[in-house]
């Protein structure tokens, strides 16, 4: 196998969620071998059972640590066993501390191999920032922790990407009182210049980035609010002259059409429900989440642990196989970047 | 234009008074639409207040054949295909197509009084508006901030509601053309009250619903989620729809409105209530495909409306669309049809 293969890191995720069935489904396919050289990282008997409730069995190659992974590569899946959480403390569907602290072990397990190069991109399966607060973690969310881990100082945010589609906020779980505060040139340069750049490692040779206005009617030229005018559109115009050619600010209510209908590869939102609202009706189940702005691809599933659906082998492994792709693909521009 | 399902009933019976049309701006694209729809027989009975030599002249610039009968009270509306019935409105200038004039911007008003006074003296049963511009209105010095405002002073009543319509969604605002730093502020127990009282009255008069389910979006990202992402939902709107629920309205939520626009919630309810503009509108026009349509409610008479503007460029070339126009036709069809057999 060549070399330049990306290695890609897999996590289960929540133990008592849908990640272990989901990664089973995913390693049962041969396509996926194809894509990477994967290590998959968990407890042995959270595989096991994931597998079970799949109904498949994926051969796998044991090593001792993901250091280990890259030189190895092989058509089969690595598989590097860690003892993060008992059996006993996992009641499948229940969100609990017991899960979240597995999440964090397995996750800390892969950014310390990503510090060290060791791997070149990590697709985790859904987890619950509920249960991994209750373990302690002491942010907000998983993007912060990683920015915290990997120490980034630059601008970071969350891309939720469908299909061809990849869209970004300015602000993100904030009160719709407080979101006029948030923009500013400057975030929204920085916003923009990242999922363009994300795009381009994602494979998008030219990506068509488009940034949504603010106010109804895009402000309807100032009487329905000034953001468009005094901070959207310079923040454009300053990009343009940068040479990345983004368009906008266009209103809400006909972006998401020019999308639909395949006219951008990415949007850029001003608030969580411009974005959101559209990507849920465009099909959400098949959406994924790119962590961005971090040194290194890490993706996931958009949707969540689904626990009410855990363990019954109910749940849809398009997202997850999304996530994957994308992961590697991100993964493969990441090796040629660092390699050597 | 195909019917659908959600016109099936009521739509075979036959309108006692005709609807009637404004073509809104000379110089856009409403001329155009109703010459194209008039080709057509007709189901229900309209006419069109406009300068019938407007008329006259956009058809020959559109190739299109038209016979336009002056109509006046008591006479038989026509039907037919190629013959329209017209109440004569004459322009103060004459209009080129697709430049705007100022010396015409009282003769939109016009045919906007007549149709309303027309309409609340049982005339006829309802009116449909074509697009008018409102920047060359107010360029005349007339102070005017769009059709849903004036129809509210001409009727005389205190609020009125903006609801738009495409197959299997209703949406109404609670509130309309703000900026979005305006709208936390301006959601208010005393307005949503107000709001989803006319809305529910509304949809049981014209809509012939007995009980409506109305689904209500929240304001904030997740409805707030429990007050850690913003607290109008448990301040203001949580209290408000409980005051309303004791005097019998059908209220779901305040949900999170990116999950609420799924199939899931939709199909149990009758009508979404959006915050703002641009939480309820896109998925509309998303789900809409151009066949959405503007309906005033609070009015003590049917006004439904294009979406569109007055699309200056495409007057006079044939490449309009009527597919909105047709659709607000259905629409108040429809509820005069629901409302004469309450």
């Amino acid at each position: 196998m060549s070399n330049l293969r990306p290695t890609v890191a897999l996590t289960l995720g929540d133990p008592a969620g849908i990640g272990p069935e989901l990664i089973a489904k995913l390693l049962s396919k041969p396509s996926t071998l194809q894509q990477a050289n994967i290590v998959l990282i968990g407890d042995p008997w959270v595989w096991e059972a994931g597998q079970q409730t799949a109904g498949v069995k994926v051969e796998t190659l044991a090593i001792e640590s993901l250091q280990q992974a890259r030189a190895l590569d092989s058509d089969r899946p690595l598989f590097v066993a860690v003892d993060s959480v008992k059996p006993e403390d996992v009641q499948v569907g229940v969100a609990a501390a017991s899960g979240g602290a597995s999440v964090l072990k397995v996750l800390d397990m892969c950014l310390a191999a990503v510090s060290q190069r060791h791997i070149d991109a990590i697709c985790f399966a859904p987890l619950n920032k509920h249960a991994m607060k209750q373990a302690g973690m002491p942010f907000e969310d998983e993007l912060h922790y990683f920015a915290d881990y990997l120490k980034v100082d630059g601008f970071f945010c969350e891309f939720n990407t469908l299909g061809g589609l990849w869209t970004s906020r300015i602000s993100s779980h904030v009160p719709l009182k407080d979101v006029a505060s948030y923009l500013s040139v400057e975030r929204i340069k920085q916003a923009t210049r990242l999922i363009y750049q994300s795009l381009a490692a994602a494979g998008v040779a030219q990506p068509r980035v488009a940034v949504a206005a603010f106010n109804p009617h895009g402000g309807d030229g100032g009487v329905c609010g000034r953001e468009e005018i005094d901070i959207i559109a310079p923040a454009v115009k300053a990009l343009n002259d940068e040479g990345l050619p983004i368009n906008g600010p266009f209103p809400a209510d006909t972006i998401f059409l020019k999308a639909r209908d395949g006219q951008y590869d990415a949007i850029v939102t001003m608030y969580h429900d411009q974005g959101q609202i559209a990507i849920k009706l465009l099909g959400f189940e098949k959406g994924v989440t790119v962590q961005g702005g971090l040194p290194v691809p890490i993706t996931t599933p958009a949707h969540g642990t689904a626990y009410d659906i855990a363990g019954s082998n109910k749940a849809s492994v398009q997202a997850m196989e999304n996530a994957f792709a994308i992961a590697c693909r991100m993964g493969a521009s990441y090796r040629a970047q660092t390699r050597g | 234009m195909t019917t659908s399902t959600e016109f099936q009933h009521g739509m075979t019976a036959p309108l006692k008074a005709p609807m009637v049309i404004t073509a809104g701006e000379p110089a856009g694209i409403g001329p155009d639409l109703v010459l194209m729809l008039a080709q057509q027989p007709r189901q229900h009975p309209w006419l069109v207040i406009v300068d019938p030599e407007l008329l006259r002249q956009r058809a020959i610039q559109l190739h299109l054949p038209i016979e336009i009968v002056q109509w006046q009270a008591g006479d038989t509306v026509p039907q037919a295909a190629g013959v329209l019935g017209v109440i004569a409105e004459h322009l103060t200038s004459p209009c080129r197509t697709g430049e705007l004039s100022t010396t015409n911007a009282s003769y939109v008003l016009r045919t906007l009084e007549r149709a309303t006074q027309g309409c609340l003296q049982g005339c006829y049963s309802a009116m449909i508006t074509a697009p008018v511009h409102k920047g060359v209105i107010n360029d005349a010095g007339i102070a005017f901030s769009g059709h849903t405002e004036f129809l509210q002073e001409l009727c005389k009543v205190p609020k009125v509601v903006m609801m738009l319509a495409t197959q299997g969604l209703k949406v109404a605002l609670a509130t309309t053309h703000l900026p979005l730093r305006a709208v936390a502020d301006a959601i208010t127990a005393p307005l949503l009250e107000e709001v989803i009282g006319i809305l529910d009255q509304d949809l049981r008069i014209w809509f012939g619903l007995a009980s409506p389910r109305i689904l209500v979006c929240g304001l904030n990202p997740h409805a707030g989620e429990g007050g850690h992402l913003g607290r109008e939902e448990i301040d203001v709107i949580e209290p408000c729809l409980e005051r309303l629920r004791q005097q019998g309205l059908q209220l779901i939520g305040p949900l999170p409105a990116d999950t609420l626009f799924t199939d899931k919630h939709l199909q149990q309810a009758d009508a979404v209530l959006a915050m703002y503009h641009d939480q309820g509108l896109p998925v509309l026009k998303y789900k809409g495909f151009g066949q959405a349509v503007n309906i005033t409610l609070g009015l003590p008479i049917i006004r439904t409306s294009v979406d569109h503007g007055t699309a200056l460029d495409l007057a006079g070339t044939g490449r309009a669309d009527a597919g909105s126009l047709a659709t607000a036709l259905q629409y108040a069809a429809h509820m005069a049809a629901i409302k004469e057999h309450l």
